[in-house]
Parts: structure tokens; sequence; C-alpha cells
């Protein structure tokens, strides 16, 4: 009777230390991965998200489920918040954020309480560019004609801290564009109605979110950030358009975040070999045929940027002279 | 065009398209019934499915569901008190009155007609729209939208109750409403407005758990007090059946219909939103009370009550969908959603739509029609025992409810601070429902100040004072008078016809 009792517990030990060792194999099987957004359903970073997390799982060891949450507010910063110091550090939840977030912490934003550099950067699967576009069938060819524009342009925002306010802000002071912004609506789709309607004359936005309409005819690109995109090929870059030193660099600092695309983390207190796996899955979802078939259908540029390169833009954010983050600041501000 | 008409109803008609439109039917069905999975996020999760589908197939999927979610969702707020989806807030007012009456059936089946009415509407209006959908969105601008804005504040007057001090009452909420619309960042210098240094308050107060907690609350608290069960206050105690409902609404088939083109239109004008089209059509259906007294009814059980925001709700969809279609800028935040669905199957939402695609289109609008006919023939054999829900007592009930109410405000947004407003409003809602404050006028404020405020600003940045001229928005202004004037019209009206009878019983003697 002892003896059996022994044989079963010396079983146990040792299908305990093979289950562990087999965990350490494939850490994720049987689990749930939740990917936290910080964005509401329906927009670019929801549908990114989407298609991340159902081809994810598949380059991920013990191909678990990978299930997307939303929690959206205040521009990311509820959620970014949650996954740094609320959610466990058990490498079960990977977060996707507002790409601009690294400003919210340049410009010192209340109630941001993370440090971006102690992320774990996992990576990034897009590119972004930003383009300043306007209606088609007005006459203007190239941005600088817009310096004698008359009447000035109605240019479409929904806020300030939004790309769309922000960007063509700058552009008006630094180029001297006779254009108007009008602020308020509620979302790009209603911006591009307006814009159907003859109500407004152009907007500046996400390439990714813009493709659609450009491609339909509806809008002509005049200027873009700083991109390799082909498509973009023959749009003037405004960090090209500008010779004074403050104004380039304040530029090239606006078109930082869309080197890091949309970045994928996860928080700090993740066991290392687990943030390997991660990193490693996204290189290798980066070159799977299926996800980039779907995530191009969906207007996404895939192209891969590994942790390291990402983290190195964030450094290079936060190190800004402090000359070029007060000109930034009198035009860029954090929002929604 | 009759040929593209016929041949989306072919395509729909394939077997693998109407099996796809039924499976979306059952999900949406309990997606719309079960509070916590609200219907634009289980959108977004079915979403990566329809990728490699045939357009018509994928749609079928997506529409069949998204339709059914509008029906269901209604279910809880009648039987309940809880508003289903999202903001169909409207139709708890008399909807659960009437169930408190022991009338729930009535409601249910009232609910169920005018649902189909509204969707079949709906998709007619999508179908009719087509030839001129562009030049029919198109013309409606920023100072027209304010305009429609300022009709739907308006109509506070109408929901406020009688006389100088209920018009007081419901100026006063509808003035607070307004107040708390303001909360947030302001979008147009990115002021923080009475955020109070919370982070949740940027984006303002989510009107989801604000409206759930403002009506679903109250009624618990109140069904916790009385102790007995939902029906308790009718006046045998037993159940009026479903269909007397469905006979309601052929009664008033003219409100029913109205109340389906009022959402239907406001669902194609992309600027305004889920909320504005039921509470327009209900302030419509007080409207058509004949006299002061009969519009005191409302909010008491009137079956037009119901039938108004039932139609409305449905209707409004077909009508989302058509900017969508048309102009590729959704009409609603399930139709963003949807929009990825147009990626996903290769298709480009825009002119190609109403032209080399037009019978794809078309098969949108007969999912609609055929995937609600499905739905309610599906739920009229369940009414009769969701009714006899309403029979159950308060102490075994009270707990599930609120478990429902507090799981539909968090999962939203995933957000603890939902729930916090959700327990405020419903304070607040309670205070006004002892002290017999209107509430509809409040929530009207709270769901069109942001707008107003919005359209108001766009139209002044961008056409100075012109905007004034507008002959959409003199049209809208004549409207917006009339719908203020009205009731004081028709009070006046009756204290004349009082005071002839008199004179006239005078005379008599």
């Amino acid at each position: 009777m002892r003896r059996r009792v022994l044989v079963a517990a010396g079983i146990l030990c040792v299908l305990s230390l093979a289950s562990g060792a087999g965990l350490a194999q494939a850490p994720f099987a049987g689990k749930t991965v939740t990917m936290l957004v910080g964005n509401p359903p329906g927009g670019g970073y929801d549908r990114l998200a989407r298609v991340v997390a159902r081809h994810l799982g598949r380059h991920l060891p013990g191909n678990p489920t990978v299930v997307v949450q939303n929690m959206p507010g205040a521009a990311g910063i509820v959620a970014a918040n949650h996954l740094y110091h609320v959610a466990r550090p058990d490498g079960l939840t990977l977060g996707l954020f507002n790409q601009n977030m690294v400003f919210g912490q340049l410009l010192q934003v209340e109630g941001l309480r993370v440090d971006m550099r102690k992320w774990q950067w996992v990576g990034s699967l897009t590119r972004e560019t930003d383009v300043f576009v306007i209606r088609a069938d007005l006459p203007y060819r190239h941005i600088l004609d817009l310096r004698r524009a008359d009447p000035p342009l109605a240019i479409g925002a929904t806020g300030p801290g939004s790309g769309s306010y922000d960007f063509p802000l700058v552009l008006k002071a630094f180029l001297k564009l006779n254009v108007r912004i009008v602020s308020g609506y509620r979302g790009r789709s209603d911006i591009m109605l307006a814009i159907e309607r003859k109500e407004l004359d152009g907007v500046a936005g996400s390439w990714s979110s813009l493709v659609s309409f450009v491609r339909r005819g509806l809008v002509r690109p005049l200027v873009k950030t700083p991109s390799e995109n082909p498509e973009l090929k023959d749009v003037p870059s405004d960090v090209d358009l500008v010779s004074e030193p403050t104004a380039k660099a304040v530029l090239q600092l606006h078109a930082v975040p869309n080197r890091i695309g949309r970045p994928f983390v996860l928080p700090p207190g993740v066991p290392g070999e687990l943030v390997r796996a991660y990193r490693q899955a996204f290189r290798s979802l980066a070159d799977d045929p299926a996800f980039r078939q779907e995530a191009e259908r969906l207007g996404f540029e895939v192209v891969y940027t590994p942790a390291e390169a990402v983290l190195r833009v964030v450094e290079e954010v936060l190190n800004s002279p402090p000359g070029v983050v007060r000109v930034f600041k009198s035009f860029f501000r954090f929002g929604e | 065009m009759v040929e593209a008409v016929l041949d989306g109803l072919l395509r729909v008609l394939q077997p693998d398209a109407l099996l796809y439109m039924l499976l979306g039917v059952f999900i949406g069905f309990w997606v719309g019934i079960l509070p916590g999975i609200g219907g634009v996020t289980t959108l977004a999760l079915m979403l990566p499915f329809v990728y490699g589908m045939e357009p018509v197939q994928a749609f079928a999927f997506l529409l069949g569901m998204h339709s059914v979610v509008a029906t269901t969702g209604d279910l809880t707020s009648i039987l309940f008190g809880i508003p289903g989806e999202g903001l169909s807030a409207a139709l708890v007012l008399d909807g659960h009155a009437m169930a408190k009456k022991g009338e729930a059936g009535r409601a249910l089946g009232a609910n169920l007609m005018s649902s189909l009415v509204g969707a079949l509407v709906g998709a007619a209006a999508l179908a009719l729209a087509i030839p001129v959908v562009r030049p029919l969105v198109l013309s409606f601008g920023s100072p027209e939208l304010f305009m429609l804005t300022v009709m739907g504040i308006a109509f506070i007057a109408s929901l406020s109750g009688r006389g100088a001090r209920g018009l007081a009452r419901g100026a006063a909420a509808g003035a607070l409403g307004l107040l708390l619309s303001a909360v947030g960042q302001d979008p147009q210098a990115g002021i923080l407005r009475y955020t109070f240094g919370q982070l949740y308050l940027w984006g303002g107060i989510d009107l989801v758990p604000a409206v759930v907690g403002f009506f679903a609350i109250p009624e618990i608290l109140d069904l916790m007090v009385r102790r007995s069960s939902i029906a308790a206050s009718g006046p045998t105690g037993k159940l009026v059946g479903v269909w007397e409902g469905v006979k309601d609404c052929f009664r008033h088939l003219g409100l029913t219909l109205r109340c389906s083109v009022i959402g239907a239109f406001i669902g194609i004008m992309p600027g305004l939103g889920g909320g504005v089209a039921q509470w327009m059509s209900y302030g419509h259906a007080v409207q058509s009370a004949k006299t002061a007294e009969e519009r005191e009814r409302f909010g008491k059980g009137d079956v037009r009550g119901v039938l108004g925001p039932g139609a409305a709700n449905n209707s409004k969809e077909g009508g989302a969908l058509i900017p969508t279609v048309a102009f590729g800028v959704p009409g609603s935040s399930a139709m963003a959603v949807l929009l990825g669905g147009f990626f996903l199957t290769g298709l480009v939402p825009g002119p190609d739509m109403l032209t080399k695609h037009l019978p794809v289109t078309y098969s949108m609008v007969w999912t609609l029609a055929l995937a609600n006919v499905v739905t309610v023939a599906l739920c009229f054999p369940l009414l009769p025992y969701l009714a006899r829900l309403t029979t159950i007592r308060a102490t075994r009930l009270a707990p599930f409810l609120l478990l429902l109410v507090f799981v539909g405000a968090y999962t939203a947004n995933n957000s603890w601070g939902d729930i916090v407003v959700a327990l405020l409003f419903g304070a607040l809602g309670y205070a006004m429902l002892r002290f017999r404050w209107p509430r509809a006028p409040l929530v009207l404020g709270l769901v069109l100040g942001d707008l107003a405020e919005r359209y108001l600003w766009i139209s002044v940045a961008r056409y100075g004072w012109d905007w004034l001229g507008r002959p959409g928005v003199v049209v809208l202004a004549g409207l917006t008078l009339a719908v203020l004037v009205y009731p004081f019209l028709q009070e006046w009206r009756e204290r004349r016809a009082t005071q002839l009878l008199h004179r006239e019983v005078a005379h008599a003697d």
C-alpha cells in the first residue's frame, strides 16, 4: 500500500515536472491572449487589431486564441494606464495604442501615468503616412498654389490634438497657406461628407484612412509626411518644402511616430521569454501571406518594424532639443 | 432598375446567402436580448469571418445580424424598463408603463409589429432613395443639421407635461441635459470642460450608461419598494394579449408609418445618430394626441408611445445604410464597422454601388426586409412567455435586473467610470420620478446638446451669418416654431372650446 502511494507520488512529481517543462515550450497553449485597444470599435486601430488578432495566434507557440478588447477613453490614455499599472504582467495582455502617445509624454499631458521608455515593445506591423488632401475639382495642383487661394480654403477638423487639426495648422504657419480651419466635426466620415457637399475643401489625415477617397477621385493629395509609399511618389514631402532649420525639425518631429506605425506593447514586468516569443511571432506574422493580403485589402501598408527600432524612435522624440519642443508645443496638442 | 431589384432578390434567395442570413439572425437575436455585448461590438467580432465571402453572402450575414438586434433589444426596454440596444430609452417610457399595467403582451405585440413596419419602410426607403440619394444627402449641410437638432430640442415643449409648472420643469430638465452634454473636451479649442481632472470625463458623459441608469434604476428601485411584481398595478393582474398589440399597430397605422419615415429620414442624415430618431418620433407621437389631456396619458402607458419609437428604431437602420453605401460615410457606428465589410469583400462604397454593383445594393435591401420578417415570425410565439416574466415577484427579479443594468453599463467601454455614471444618473432619475419631474427632456438635451453645439459652430465658422438665409434652414425654422407652439395652441383651443360651451350652457338656461 505504501509502495503504491510512493509510486503515485513519484508519477505525480514527474508529471508536474514534465508539464512544467512543457509550459516553457508552449507557454500559450490553451490560453487566451487579450489585445487591449485604446480606441472604439470600427476605426482604423480597431480594424488593424482585429486582423492581427485573427492571424497572430498561429504564430505564437501553443496557438492561443487572441481576442480584442476595446477600452476607449482620453485618446488611449485610459487603456495605456490600465495596461501599465493594472493588468497582470503575465504576458496574456497585449496593448495597441495611439502612436502619438509618445507626444503625450513629451508634452507632459495630465493624466498619463506611463513612461513610454519602460514598455516592452513588441514591434509594429504597419507604417503610416499623413497626407493633406483637397477636393479634386479645385484648380490648385501644387501645395504652394494654396498661398494664393481665393477664397481661403475651408479645411475640416475634429478638434485640437487630432491630426486633422494640428497638421494643417502647422502647414498653414510654415508654408503661409491661405486656409481656414473649421473644427468640430464628429469624425473623419462627417468631414468627408462635408467635402462631398462642398462645405469643406480639404482635410488632413492618415493615408490608410483617406486612400479609398483618393482612389475614388474625390480628393487629391498635395503634401505628405516623408514616406516610401510608391502610390505617393509624386507628392512632395512637407520636410522638403521648408528651409528654416527649426521648422524642419518640428515637421520631422511630427512625422516621427509614423515611423513607429501602430505599435504593440507589453507591460513592464512580463517575463523576457514571453516578450521574445511575441517579437518572434510578429516577425513571422509580417511575412504571413494570408495576413498581408487581408491587411492590404483593408488599406494598411504592411512593414515590419522591430522593437529595438521602435524604442530608438521613442528615445529620439523624448530627447528632442527644448527649442524645437517649444515651437512644437505651440502647434501640437495631445487629444482625441 | 427593375432588373437590378429582381436580381438582388434572387441573389439573396440563394441557399448559401439565405443560410448566412439565418445564422446572422440567430446571433443577432441573442445579442439584442442579452446586455453586455452590444450590436456594434458583435459586428466587429463577426467581421473577420466575412473575409473571402461573396459580397451578397457577407452582407446577408452582417445585415441579418444587425437588423435583428434593433428588434430584440426593444424587448428588455418593455419588459424590465432597461433600455436595450444602447439608446432605445424612448420605448421605456410608455412600453414599460404598459408592462406595469399588466399589458406587457400588448406592448410587445405592438412593438414587434411596428418594428416590422419600420424595417420594411426603411428597406423601401433605401430602395427608392437610391436614385436620388446623392442630391438628397448633399443638400443637408451643417446649418440644416443644426436646425434639425434645434427642432429635436423643441420637442421638449411637448414632452413637458401640462400647464405652466409642467413646462417650467420640462424646460429646466432640458436645460440640465444641455448643460451635461457640455462635459468633456470642447471640439473647437480643446479646453476641458467640467472634467474635474478626471481622465474618464475627457470624452464627456457616455450616453449608454447614463440612459440605462437614468431609466432602469428608478424602475427597479420602485419595484423593490413596492415588493410585488412588475405587472401588479394592472386591474386584474391578468395579461392582455399580444394580438391586441398587433391590432393596435394597424389601428394607428398612419402614426406608425409617419414615425417610420421620420426614423428613415434621420437615419439617412449621417450627422445625427441613433438616439435622435426614436426621440423625435416619440415627440411626434405625443403631438399626435388630440387634446392636452390625451397628451398627459403618454408616459403612463399609451400604446402610441410604443409604436412610434419601435418603428423608428428599425427604419433608421435602413436609412443609415444609405450614406454608407452611397458615400462610404457611415450613418451610424454599426455602419462604421460594416464599412470594413465592404473592404474585406473587395467592394468600394460610393457611386459604384449605385451603378455597377446595383444588384448587390438591392440584395442588401432585401436582406433587411427578409431578416426582419424572419425575426418577427420567430419572436411571435415567444411573446406570451416573455410577457409572463412581468408576473414574477420583485424579490426574485430585481437582483437579476440590477445585474443586467450594471453589466450593460460596464461592458460598453470596459470602464468603471461608466458604473459610477449609471449610479449617479439612477439617483437623479429616481429623484425626478419621485418629485414628478419629466425625464424625457433631460435625455433630449443630453443627446442633442453636443450635436447642436458642433453644427452651430461649424455653420458660423464656415458661412458667417449667411447660413441663416439658406432655404433649408428657413423651412426647418418654420417647422421648429410649429413644434414649439403646437402644445400651447392645443391648450388655447381647448380653453376656448370650453369657454364657448359654458357660454352656450349659460344661454340655454
